[in-house]
């Protein structure tokens, strides 16, 4: 793989060709247009093309393989470097950040293809731009935040274990990009806002729960977590298929969360049961 | 919410564990207990004391070894049919298997339509054991259908030989059964073998995996390492299961109609089928001879429990 890279990257300038299914809304006029985008090979340091870099070469000047005069092509786009989420999308039909992906390495030959797609399980806003407020809506059903607002000064936090730490450094890097609920076989597109609060929350939130229950202050409000993670939609709606921790880019260990959950969900059970909350 | 929450809803998390452990602890024992049952048509042949009940008195058969390894096999597998029918609270032990069995097939169905399997775009293995725990469901359900159906409510018209499994007999018709006829194999009876097969194979595999996921559902294995552990442990069970389930089919499948009949109508004192089984006779004078009775000798009164 390197070695072909290599070679590639003396042989200069080649052409990448980009297949993108662009809509102009979720299921509205869906179709594909394929562009062609010379691209150099990175090996200078500089200027190494990635996936976001193709798009601004199309958008510069949006002509079709077959010369067909477009648009420039839609996406979401914030911090080009893997730490914000909001590029991704579906490339060669798996889910990933755009930016990070470059493309020395996923399509490393003269005439390679590279398919965009928009992910499935969130709503089309245009071509590769989704809707992924049902993430973030979900983050707030489970309270997903460390509660700092008070009548008095709350103090100096207190202290965490360094074992703690590792753990929940890991967990903090989330960026609700969405690549875990993608692949996973349980967590389905829901249009209706309606249905937001039953549908289930998925790998992130589940780990987000997670993580401010660890969290000395967070865990003040940790039986709202466990509440909502019990209810329908809940961590049990979770059919162990084990794709999200392969999906992750992060790679947070999902399944540990997962289960976790379902032991802190568990144990809150069976003391509500005994206690009557 | 504008929405009044349904019924699936209020009780989510109940009902889900409730299904997790009917999976495990009336279904999954029983499945334990069923496979192990059956497999001693095979295994029977070590239980040495299997046959005393037809050594007990006079008999009138004489058997050879061969003869005396099939009377320790049908006389263990007719002994645990006989003390599973006379164990006490039987009908409570039934309804609740019933009623766990209705209520994780009908959710477990309800579950599985939640999801929509991608194994085509995500083939990791762990995908594939979740696809496979849904599909194993299904056939499971389907083959425990046809398996009471025949065997316990009496659809003789979907058993290629057309005659009913009975307590009495139940080596003989059971192998008549899977068969499709009670000597040599019917078209039928294939389908009905292959059957078998993979529903026996379907619902280890659903019962082996479904314990590994219920370890992850509870809390019970959180690390990844504690998961693979588990995972290992979970496979052993059910290779074990395999061994168990696959050597029962074989065992009723290779299993010869005729001698079986005997066997059991010696040890329910039935003279009329007590007919002569004469396997290796030239033997017989180097072999334990073997006396089948005629006398009626309850096989629940034995001593020897298994
Ligand atoms: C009769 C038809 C059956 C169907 C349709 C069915 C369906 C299912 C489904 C879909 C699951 C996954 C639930 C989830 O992970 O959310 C499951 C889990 C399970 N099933 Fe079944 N099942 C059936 C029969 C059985 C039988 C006969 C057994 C026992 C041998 C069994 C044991 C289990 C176990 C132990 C689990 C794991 C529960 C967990 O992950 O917590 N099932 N079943
Ligand atoms: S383990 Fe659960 S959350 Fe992760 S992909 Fe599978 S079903 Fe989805
Ligand atoms: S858990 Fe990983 S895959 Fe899921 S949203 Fe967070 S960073 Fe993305
Ligand atoms: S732009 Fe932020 S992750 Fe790609």
């Amino acid at each position: 793989m390197s070695n072909t890279t290599t070679s590639i990257a003396q042989a200069g300038t080649r052409t990448v060709r980009f297949r993108i299914k662009r809509a102009d809304g979720h299921k509205k006029n869906v179709r594909w247009e394929e562009y062609d985008v010379p691209v150099t090979s990175g090996s200078e340091g500089s200027g190494s093309a990635n996936v976001i870099s193709c798009l601004q070469h199309i958008a510069a000047n949006p002509v079709t393989r077959h010369g067909e005069r477009t648009t420039p092509i839609t996406y979401d786009v914030g911090c080009l470097e893997e730490v914000c989420g909001s590029c991704t999308m579906l490339i060669n039909g798996h889910v990933r950040q755009a930016c990070s992906c470059l493309i020395d390495t996923c399509a490393p030959r003269d005439g390679d293809v590279i398919t965009l797609e928009p992910m499935t399980k969130f709503p089309v806003i245009r071509d590769l731009w989704v809707d992924r407020a049902r993430l973030f809506e979900t983050l707030k059903r489970t309270s997903a935040w460390v509660p700092i607002d008070g009548t008095y000064h709350l103090g100096a936090g207190p202290m965490e274990t360094p074992d703690e730490q590792q753990v929940r450094y890991k967990l903090s890097e989330c960026m609700s990009c969405g690549c875990c609920l993608e692949a996973c076989p349980q967590y389905l597109i829901e249009e209706d806002v309606e249905n937001w609060d039953s549908a289930f929350v998925g790998a992130a939130v589940i780990s987000q729960a997670r993580y401010f229950n660890m969290h000395e202050t967070g865990a003040s409000t940790k039986k709202l977590r466990l509440d909502a993670l019990s209810e329908a939609g809940g961590v049990s709606d979770c059919g162990n298929a084990q794709n999200c921790v392969k999906a992750c880019p992060k790679e947070i260990p999902l399944t540990e969360s997962i289960a976790a959950m379902g032991r802190a969900v568990t144990v809150h059970k069976i003391k509500q049961f005994f206690s009557g909350q | 919410m504008t929405t009044t929450p349904t019924f699936m809803d209020r009780h989510h998390f109940l009902l889900r564990r409730l299904h997790s452990l009917t999976g495990i602890v009336p279904i999954g024992m029983f499945l334990i207990a069923h496979l192990t049952t059956n497999s001693t048509i095979v295994w029977g042949a070590i239980n040495t004391r299997a046959a005393d009940p037809l050594r007990a008195a006079d008999g009138v058969v004489q058997v050879g070894q061969a003869g005396e390894r099939l009377a320790r096999q049908v006389g263990t597998f007719q002994h645990e049919v006989a003390y599973i029918n006379d164990m006490p609270f039987l009908v409570l032990i039934e309804i609740t298997l019933w009623l766990s069995i209705a209520f994780h097939a009908v959710f477990g169905v309800m579950y599985a339509r939640s999801g929509r399997s991608n194994t085509r775009r995500y083939a990791y293995q762990g995908n594939w054991r979740y696809t496979a725990q849904r599909w194993t469901g299904y056939i499971g359900l389907l083959f425990i259908i046809y398996h009471i159906g025949t065997l316990r409510w009496g659809w003789t018209f979907l058993q290629p030989n057309n005659e009913p499994w009975s307590h009495a007999h139940a080596s003989s018709t059971l192998a008549a059964a899977l068969r499709g006829h009670e000597g040599a194999w019917s078209i039928g009876g294939v389908f009905v073998a292959i059957l078998y097969f993979t529903g026996v194979t379907s619902l280890i595999y659903h019962f082996a995996n479904g314990v590994w996921t219920a370890a992850i559902t509870w809390g019970l294995t959180v690390s990844e390492k504690a998961q693979k552990r588990w995972g290992y442990v979970c496979a052993g069970l059910g290779f074990a299961l395999m061994g168990a389930g696959w050597s029962a089919l074989a065992g009723f499948l290779a299993l010869d109609y005729d001698a079986a009949r005997s066997i059991e109508a010696a040890l329910h004192g039935t003279p009329q089928e007590s007919i002569m089984v004469q396997q290796d006779a030239t033997e017989t004078p180097h072999t334990p001879t073997m006396h089948i009775t005629q006398a009626n000798t309850p096989l629940t009164t034995e001593g020897g429990d298994n």
